[in-house]
């Protein structure tokens, strides 16, 4: 099941990367988010750790979206979603493929942000940084697993994007809350409360489980 | 039958309103709007119980595939989300006397806006031009997520900090004793007043479906005829 989801996500690792412009342009998004907003305060004023973090996962949210409309339109367009379900491997695999073709999108649009939010927002780290970046990709995991199975669920009917935005913007709250509260503390100006740890954790365990569960009857091929 | 409770229903929350008004003592700070709680309490508490009915109903139909299951969930999802609206609505009254503002961020409300973006969210779902099947299995998928993150939501709440007055507190703060008799008064009612609302949807969707599948078979038989 690991080596075939492993093949899922390399082959939409190549077909992302390779053949279309989306990281590109999520970058391009970012990047002209944190621009934009650097713009809006007054020189010399100093941009507050938790606002840049807000911003920061508002980015990474966004991305989520584009990548996970992107990783499920490649099965749709050709119908070859039915294809994969032909094949002898797990249906979950596929689950799990996109999840970690998502993730990996995911930290590489955050790895290309963090250094436009340190340049335009004034933005230094903390002593914490670490426990951030544990957090930061705690809640990535969480996203890309949500990601993949909402995104599956999306797909094939016309409402697709109001759907994906109206459904995952609120349901990752959670998320974004410790993401945010782990991205300002990485910031060096909020503590940070291990309880978020756990709670990003949980959020993970319980959606990982869901999504072994529930994927089946949502990528069915019908 | 079914008219009797009905009106049952309905002559018990106004009875419990009454009590409300006439029996509970008004609270020390803010005076007799504070009973606006016995609406928004058990409007909370059932657009609450709403939602994890439209899971296991949602658990139901994945398991059994029976349509019932599917049309139960709609609904409970329905009233649960004019409840939650009840709540919400009530809730706002309630800050702008009691906080001085229509809203905050507190994380309670917050969770209670939440379920109600996610539950629309849901019924917009149930609307999308699909095949029933796959409708009712995707929106099982949806219900069940979005119960499990309910508690995931809350928890987050309370890690945040919180300024929602505590009302069933063991140690401290809570109610008068006569203020919590009504409010399980109001609950009581709310609740039976909840489930006609509740069987009266479901009744309707059921009756919905089976004229929809003779219109069907109608369509059908006329084509055959032609």
């Amino acid at each position: 099941m690991i080596r075939a989801a492993l093949s899922v996500a390399g082959k939409d690792f190549r077909l992302i990367f390779m053949r279309s412009t989306g990281f590109a342009q999520a970058f391009l998004f970012g990047l002209l988010l944190v621009f934009v907003l650097s713009l809006s305060r007054d020189p010399g004023a100093q941009f507050e750790a938790q606002n840049a973090a807000a911003i920061f996962w508002l980015i990474s949210l966004f991305c989520q979206t584009v990548c996970c409309g992107m990783l499920f339109a490649v099965e749709e367009q050709n119908h070859a979603g039915r294809g994969l379900l032909l094949t002898s491997v797990p249906v979950q695999s596929l689950w799990l493929g996109k999840m970690i073709a998502g993730f990996c999108f995911l930290l590489g649009i955050q790895l290309a942000i963090v250094p436009a939010l340190v340049i335009f927002l004034n933005m230094q780290t903390g002593p914490l940084w670490g426990v951030a970046v544990v957090e930061t990709l705690l809640c990535d995991l969480g996203l890309a697993l949500c990601g993949s199975l909402l995104g599956a669920l999306s797909q094939g009917h016309g409402s697709k994007d109001m759907l994906f935005s109206a459904v995952l913007f609120p349901f990752m709250l959670p998320i974004l809350l410790a993401g945010i509260r782990a991205v300002a503390c990485g910031f060096g100006q909020i503590d940070f409360d291990t309880q978020w740890l756990g709670l990003t954790f949980a959020f993970d365990a319980v959606f990982a489980a869901a999504g072994l569960i529930l994927f089946p009857f949502v990528f069915s091929g019908e | 039958m079914s008219v009797f409770v009905s009106l049952l229903a309905g002559i018990l929350l106004a009875s419990a309103h009454a009590v409300a008004v006439l029996y509970a003592p008004d609270d020390a700070l803010i005076g007799a709007v504070q009973k606006i709680v016995y609406i928004h309490i058990p409007c909370s508490w059932w657009s609450l119980f709403s939602f994890f009915l439209v899971c296991a109903c949602s658990i139901g139909w994945l398991i059994t595939k029976r349509k019932q299951w599917d049309i139960l969930a709609a609904a409970a999802a329905e009233i649960g989300l004019l409840f939650n609206t009840g709540s919400l609505l009530t809730g706002m009254l309630w800050g702008r006397y009691s906080w001085g503002v229509w809203w905050t961020w507190d994380p309670r409300l917050t969770t209670a806006l939440v379920l109600w973006f996610l539950y629309a969210g849901y019924l917009l779902f149930r609307q999308t031009d699909i095949s029933d099947s796959r409708r009712a299995n995707l929106s099982a998928v949806l219900g069940i997520l979005f119960c499990l993150d309910v508690p995931l939501v809350f928890f987050s709440a309370r890690i945040w900090r919180s300024i929602h007055p505590a009302v069933f507190a063991a140690e401290q703060g809570g109610m008068e004793p006569e203020m919590l008799h009504t409010v399980i008064i109001c609950l009581c009612a709310s609740g039976l007043y909840w489930a006609v609302l509740l069987f009266g949807r479901y009744r309707f969707a059921v009756l919905k479906d089976r004229v929809n599948r003779l219109e069907q078979l109608a369509c059908e038989e006329e084509s055959d005829n032609d």
